[in-house]
Formats: C-alpha cells, sequence, structure tokens
C-alpha cells in the first residue's frame, strides 16, 4: 500500500513539474504581435555573455527593440567568458557574446560557432591610488607599468576566475616576462565591481575595463593611470567583443533562425549607432565595430586563419 | 497558470520595504523588478518545498514505522543529504538538464522549474530527518492506543503525524529556510534571468543579491537582504500560527 | 468467549509462556495476577490478537483469529479494547480522544463527512461519548485539551475511550499501577460497570487486593504458565496449589 503511495506521489511530482513546465512556456515570448518574418514569433533567444557585458546594463536597454520587432523573448545570461562558451558548446544557449579572441577562436575551430562578427570594442584602463607607489602614471606601454608594480611590489588585485579580464591579465603579463607571485599580488576570484571595491579599500592597483569602472567612479578613490587605446593609450588594452551563433550542426536544437536574426540586427548601422549612444554616468561606454567601409575578414574567421594554411 | 496571479499580490506587501529605504540609497530598482524577483524567489521555493514534504512525509512514515532492507543506507543518505554543499547539487541538476544530459531534450536548462528540481533536492533531506525525528519521537503508547483501538496501518499512522505535527512543521519550515536561502544551485540552473525591462524569469531575491554583490552595489544587496529576511520571518510565523490554532477541536 | 487454548510463546530463545490457556466469558471478570515480568503482558497481548502465539490457538466465539486472513482478523480485533498502564491520551481534547475508536470504525468517506460535520459542531458520537465519559465520572472534562487532565483523570479518559465503541471485551494491564486511590476507586467501579453491561474484562495487575476486590476468577500466573484458575474466594482462601498459595501469602518474593 505505502509503495504504492510512493510511486503516486512521485507521478504527482513529476506531473506537477511537467505541468509548471508547460506554463513556463506559455508565459514566454507573448510579447507583441511578431510582424517579423521568418516564422521566430513566440520564441526565446538564449544568449550567453559575460558579467562585465550584462552589468553594464547595455543589453538590456537594447534588447526590448529586438524583441518588440519579431515578437520574441531574450534571455540573457550572465555567466562570465568560460561558463557562456560552454553553456554555448552544450548546446544550452543559442547565441554567445563575449569578449576573449583567444577563446572564441578556439570555440571556432572546434566547429561549435559560426557566423562570428566583431560587435564593438572598449578597452580596459589600469587603475590605481592616486599616490601612485610605483609610479606607472601616464605610462605609454602597459606591460612597462605592470613591470614596475612587480618591482615596486605595489599590491594588486587580480580576478583570479578566468573571465576576459583575467586572460587579458594574464596575457599582460606574459608579454611583459613577468610571473606575478607575492603577498602584493592577491587574486580575489570575483566580479569586477567587487574587485574594484576590493582594490579601493586596499589602495591597490588593478586591471578594469573601462565600462566597470566609469560605472563605479563615484563610489572609489582610485583613478585612471594608464589609459586604454580610446584615449589614446596602449593598443594591447584594447577589448573587443565578439558575437557568434551557436552552429545548428553540432546542436540541431539551436535556435540558428533567431540566432542569425539577432546578430543580423545587433551588427545592423541603427543598433549600432544605440550602442555607441549608450552611456554610463555620462560617458560612452562601447564603441561599434560591425559596420564598415572596409571590412575585416578576420572577424569571421580563427585569427591567422587562412585558406592557404587548410589541409586540401 | 492559476496560481500566479494569487501569488503575485503577496510580493506587492514587500515591495514598500525597497521603497522606504532612505533617498540616500538610490536604488535604481524598475517598476516591478523587486515584485517579480520575489515572486520568483516564493513560486520556486514554496512549489519545491511542497513536492519535497509530499515525498518527505511518506518517506519519514516509512521509515518510522517499518523494517525494510536497506533501511540504514537510505537514513545515511538523508543525513549526508543534510550537510551536502547546495551548489554540488546545482552542477548535478545542471549536467542532468544540460542539453547534452540525459533530461536535456525537456529544456529545462535556464528555466524556474530546473530551479525547483535542485531546491526540491537540497529541502528533501531536512524535512525527512526532522520528520523523522519528530514521528519516531511520538510516545509508542500513543501509536499502541490507536492501534488497538481499531486503527488501520493508515488510520494509525495519521494519528502519530497529527502528534508530531509541530515537529513535521519545523521540518517544512527549516526546508523552506534551505531552499529559499539558496543562491549558488539557482544561480547555475536558473541563469538569473530578467527580461530587458527588468522583470525577473530566473532571477530570485538571492541571486539578485550576489549580482549586486559582484558589482560592489553593497547598499542595494543590503536592501534586497533586508526584503529576504523579511519574507523569511513572515513565513515562519505564518506556519507557527496556522500549528497554533490547529490544537483542539 | 474469547479463548486462549494451548498457548506457548518465546522471544529468542527465552520462553515466557507454555502451554497456557485460559478464557473469559461475557460479563465476568477475570484478573491475571503474579510477579512482574511473569508474562501478563505477553498474555493480554495474545488475548488482544496482536501477537500470534509459538503454538496453541487464540479463539474469539469460536474463530481462531490466526488462521483466517488479516482483515478477518482485524475485524476480530476490533472487538476487543484495551487500557494501558501509561494512558497514552492524543495531543487534543477530551472529546477527540474519547470518540477515536468510534470514527475508526466508519469508512473513509464516513469519516470525511463526520470530520466536516465536526468543524461545524455537529457530531453523531456525542451521545456515545457522554455515556463512556459518565462511567468514569468526567463528563464536565467534554471539550477540555487532554494536556490539562490530571494523571488520574487521564487514565480514567483513555478507559471511556476503551469503553465508548462497545467492545466485547475488555484487556486492561496494570490499569491503576500509577493512580491514587481515590482514582484507582474510580477504575475498579468502572471495571464493575463494564462487566454489567456484559463485557468480558481481564485485568492484568500485581495488586493482589485489587484482584480480590473486582475479579469472579482469578489466574495466578508463576513461571512460565497459568499455576491456577479458580474463583476468587477459592484462590485467596483455599488454593488448589501450593505455588499459589506461598505467592499469596507473599512467601513467593516477587
Amino acid at each position: 500500500m505505502s509503495i504504492h503511495r510512493r510511486r503516486f506521489v512521485a507521478a504527482l511530482g513529476a506531473g506537477a513539474v511537467a505541468s509548471t513546465a508547460g506554463c513556463a512556456q506559455l508565459g514566454q515570448g507573448q510579447s507583441g504581435d511578431g510582424s517579423g518574418g521568418a516564422g521566430v514569433a513566440g520564441e526565446t533567444l538564449t544568449l550567453t555573455t559575460t558579467t562585465s557585458t550584462y552589468d553594464t546594463g547595455l543589453l538590456d536597454a537594447i534588447h526590448t527593440d529586438f524583441e518588440e520587432m519579431y515578437g520574441v523573448t531574450v534571455d540573457a545570461v550572465a555567466q562570465g567568458t568560460g561558463a557562456a562558451l560552454e553553456s554555448a558548446r552544450n548546446g544550452d544557449s543559442d547565441v554567445v557574446m563575449v569578449h576573449a579572441r583567444g577563446l572564441e577562436d578556439e570555440f571556432l575551430r572546434n566547429g561549435y560557432g559560426v557566423n562570428r562578427r566583431d560587435l564593438m570594442f572598449n578597452d580596459f584602463v589600469i587603475i590605481g591610488p592616486e599616490d601612485d607607489p610605483a609610479g606607472i602614471q601616464g605610462m605609454s606601454s602597459a606591460t612597462d607599468a605592470l613591470t614596475a608594480i612587480a618591482d615596486a611590489e605595489a599590491a594588486f588585485v587580480s580576478r583570479g576566475d578566468n573571465s576576459g579580464t583575467h586572460t587579458k591579465e594574464l596575457n599582460l603579463w606574459e608579454a611583459a616576462g613577468t610571473d606575478p607571485g607575492g603577498d602584493w599580488y592577491q587574486e580575489t576570484g570575483t566580479g569586477m565591481g567587487e574587485a574594484l571595491n576590493i582594490a579601493n579599500q586596499q589602495g591597490a592597483y588593478t586591471l578594469s575595463d573601462r565600462g566597470t569602472f566609469i560605472s563605479q567612479r563615484s563610489e572609489i578613490d582610485l583613478t585612471i593611470l594608464v589609459q586604454g587605446p580610446i584615449e589614446g593609450g596602449p593598443e594591447i588594452l584594447a577589448n573587443p567583443y565578439g558575437v557568434m551563433a551557436v552552429n545548428p550542426g553540432v546542436h540541431d536544437n539551436a535556435n540558428y533562425d533567431l540566432a542569425m536574426a539577432y546578430i543580423g540586427w545587433i551588427t545592423s548601422p541603427g543598433v549600432q549607432n544605440s550602442i555607441s549612444e549608450y552611456q554610463v554616468n555620462g560617458e560612452q561606454l562601447f564603441f561599434p565595430e560591425a559596420v564598415s567601409e572596409d571590412p575585416d575578414f578576420q572577424q569571421y574567421v580563427p585569427e591567422g586563419w587562412s585558406s592557404d594554411n587548410s589541409d586540401a | 497558470m492559476p496560481v500566479e496571479p494569487v501569488v503575485q499580490s503577496v510580493p506587492a506587501l514587500f515591495e514598500p520595504i525597497a521603497q522606504l529605504s532612505p533617498a540616500a540609497f538610490d536604488l535604481p530598482f524598475r517598476e516591478g523588478y523587486v515584485r517579480s524577483t520575489i515572486f520568483v524567489s516564493l513560486y520556486v521555493s514554496v512549489i519545491a518545498v511542497t513536492l519535497s514534504t509530499l515525498v518527505s512525509i511518506p518517506i519519514a512514515i516509512l521509515m518510522g514505522f517499518i523494517e525494510f532492507p536497506g533501511k540504514r543506507f537510505v537514513k545515511s543518505v538523508i543525513n549526508t543529504g543534510m550537510g551536502f554543499p547546495s551548489v554540488v547539487v546545482g552542477l548535478l541538476v545542471l549536467f542532468a538538464v544540460s542539453n547534452q544530459g540525459p533530461l536535456g531534450s525537456l529544456n529545462l536548462i535556464f528555466t524556474r522549474e530546473a530551479m525547483i528540481m535542485s531546491q526540491f533536492v537540497l529541502a528533501t533531506p531536512p524535512i525527512t530527518a526532522i520528520s523523522l525525528a519528530a514521528i519516531t519521537g511520538v510516545d509508542d503508547g500513543v501509536r499502541d492506543a490507536a492501534r488497538v483501538l481499531g486503527g488501520t496501518r493508515i488510520a494509525v499512522a495519521l494519528v502519530v503525524l497529527k502528534e508530531a505535527r509541530y515537529g513535521i512543521a519545523t521540518a517544512v519550515l527549516a526546508g523552506f529556510g534551505r531552499a529559499i536561502s539558496e543562491v549558488g544551485s539557482v544561480l547555475i540552473v536558473g541563469g538569473n534571468i530578467t527580461s530587458a525591462a527588468g522583470i525577473s524569469k530566473t532571477r530570485t531575491l538571492t541571486t539578485a543579491i550576489q549580482l549586486e554583490a559582484r558589482q560592489g552595489q553593497y547598499e542595494t544587496a543590503m536592501v534586497l537582504g533586508a526584503v529576504l529576511v523579511a519574507l523569511v520571518l513572515t513565513v515562519n510565523a505564518v506556519v507557527i500560527r496556522l500549528g497554533d490554532s490547529g490544537v483542539g477541536r | 468467549m474469547l479463548r486462549v487454548t494451548g498457548a506457548s510463546r518465546s522471544y529468542g530463545d527465552e520462553a515466557v509462556l507454555r502451554n497456557l490457556s485460559l478464557e473469559v466469558d461475557t460479563g465476568e471478570v477475570v484478573a491475571a495476577i503474579g510477579p512482574s515480568g511473569v508474562g501478563k503482558t505477553t498474555l493480554l497481548r495474545l488475548l488482544a490478537l496482536s501477537l500470534e502465539p509459538d503454538d496453541g490457538t487464540v479463539a474469539l466465539d469460536g474463530t481462531d483469529a490466526w488462521t483466517v486472513d488479516a482483515a478477518s482478523r482485524r475485524s476480530l480485533r476490533r472487538r476487543i479494547g484495551m487500557v494501558f498502564q501509561e494512558a497514552s491520551l492524543f495531543d487534543a481534547s477530551v472529546v477527540r480522544n474519547v470518540e477515536y475508536g468510534l470514527r475508526v470504525r466508519r469508512s473513509w468517506s464516513e469519516r470525511l463527512s463526520d470530520e466536516l460535520a465536526g468543524l461545524v459542531g455537529q457530531s453523531g458520537f456525542d451521545d456515545a461519548v457522554h455515556e463512556a465519559l459518565d462511567v468514569v465520572g468526567l463528563t464536565e472534562k467534554v471539550t477540555q485539551h487532554a494536556d490539562s487532565l490530571s494523571g488520574g483523570e487521564a487514565q480514567r479518559v483513555s478507559f471511556a475511550r476503551a469503553l465508548a465503541y462497545e467492545p466485547d471485551v475488555l484487556l486492561l494491564d496494570e490499569p491503576t499501577s500509577d493512580l491514587d486511590p481515590r482514582n484507582t476507586a474510580v477504575i475498579e467501579e468502572a471495571i464493575g460497570e463494564a462487566r454489567d453491561r456484559g463485557i468480558g474484562v481481564v485485568v492484568a495487575t500485581h495488586d493482589m487486593h485489587q484482584a480480590e476486590r473486582v475479579a469472579d476468577r482469578v489466574a495466578v500466573l508463576l513461571d512460565d504458565g497459568i499455576t491456577e484458575v479458580a474463583p476468587t474466594e477459592v484462590v485467596f482462601e483455599n488454593p488448589a496449589d501450593e505455588r499459589t498459595r506461598k505467592f499469596i501469602s507473599g512467601e513467593l518474593v516477587y
């Protein structure tokens, strides 16, 4: 008797979950009349991206237009670079937007992504305390600045989380020929905002994307000591964003139609213009790259790929 | 789903807390953000705890009344589950519902249902273990009396349940507490998603707090935290109150 | 009416009862006396049809309880009531306690409508409850909660609880061991009332004086069986067995 009851209860539970799943489907994507074609109306696009991209608020600002245009819903999942790509690899998302070219290239090479486009860029800045113990203010070489910090053993906060920012930081150390280590070098494993707070409390240096720094500038006492390319600093601190669709050849459940509609929309002149107009605390955060008289072919393929290299 | 409009009204009671916070905080909340976040928190946790209770109580009764082979194993599984790291549960659920996983075809990744699954797994061990303690704590004499007065096995089980009702209510509250405080696993399987307009889809109070903290917005996080605490205290108070009024005829 | 014949029962290697026979008829009180641990409780559990004998039979009105299916055995069991040394009342009001036996004998759908009727204040069991409480002199406590009762009052309610559904047999296991003289007297009077209603009562007690007061017949348990069963006066004044005489006179220490 009790065994039957348990099975009954389990069936009840499964039924409850399944029916709520059905209800969730009903609740989604009912926005608008979907006059856009391609029969995507009512569907949901899952976009995985990085936390720093999401935290700028850009996506929430622009996605409403896309949703209304096509009558769809965009689920933007802020996961961090590694997780965003991993989700795409698993087929849990339809389109991925990150800013780690090396990882994007690997993604393309392994066949998980198609139709990559350069999207926009901003840059990184090296920030630190106003008294600048390592004396890096105004340096035109990011690698020299980091070397100076290491030599002075001045406190430095690292993301330590394999994010785009962390990857860039590690590339810089490598280019500088220095292996950071010691009490002055602290890996926090946190998001950018938190890392800024930690650096602020300790009067430490850190590498930050300009966007997060601008949003938090009013609350912290750190200042930009080495500029990024947007304000004339070294090119190595550039932070380009790319967008890719998940390869429907690998994951046939990926919503390819909608992903392409999205990529098409976000690389269109109108939306690229909206991106350039997006401001935080009165400053522009992103610089659009997708529209150009003279398209860069390298955006479509892994960097360094050329048809000469591929096997016949 | 008929539940939604009814439950929507509850979170509206808590929004004033967010709105009453001093202007100094300058909260950037958009219309409906806090309310929808509270709703998702409640929706996921209440359903998960309800399902969990429906499973846990029969298990606790079985464990309390019957000897069966493997009973000690079940007991150690439950006890292990009590202390099981919740974020690992999130990973396990992620593996299950991911497109690559066994349940991939159900499209549960980044949905509230996946969050319910992981909270279900987390809430069941404490609800079962505490209910079991309450049930076995019922005096044997009461059980014998019910049996000898002519009760069928089910009737006797009901009597024991009634005698253990305060302990069971405590168990359910413990499960609810664990569920609604959950951050890591619901973040992993839910994705912390809101619509572009700020209406929560899979963002709970806890993951919203995590997001604000990640951005260094500690004051905002504190306000959300206050809302969460108020919510938990209210639920506890309501359940205790219901328990008290159920005494006697 | 309720008859144990040649019953044996062991726990593990230890034989508690061996080849024991006893019967109780309608409208009589049988006291089972003997030292603690001799097996009185085991005997009662055999009589209550909740424990199966290793050997021998237990029959109610001629039907051997352990040769029929479980459902039939349950209906036999339901004609027997039992009161233990501890009251073990439910965490509820007195009336909910006393009417339990009555409620539980209804079908599930009937029980559901009983509950609903109870919510609006109508209960079909009020008369039976009142009558049972009257036997133990506690009718004024009907709506009180079990927590508010003294130990003696609780035991009296426990008695009423067993009486309410009019069993054919009532088994009592040391019912007054924990009680003061006044409550003991009430219970003993209630035992007499039950007998007068035609109920067959078996009282297990280590209090020989109680046995003398309430019983029509006495069964003396020593070692692992019934040493003697006889009308009360016989057992106490002129027992057939030497051991009985020694036990009664206190020479056999327990």
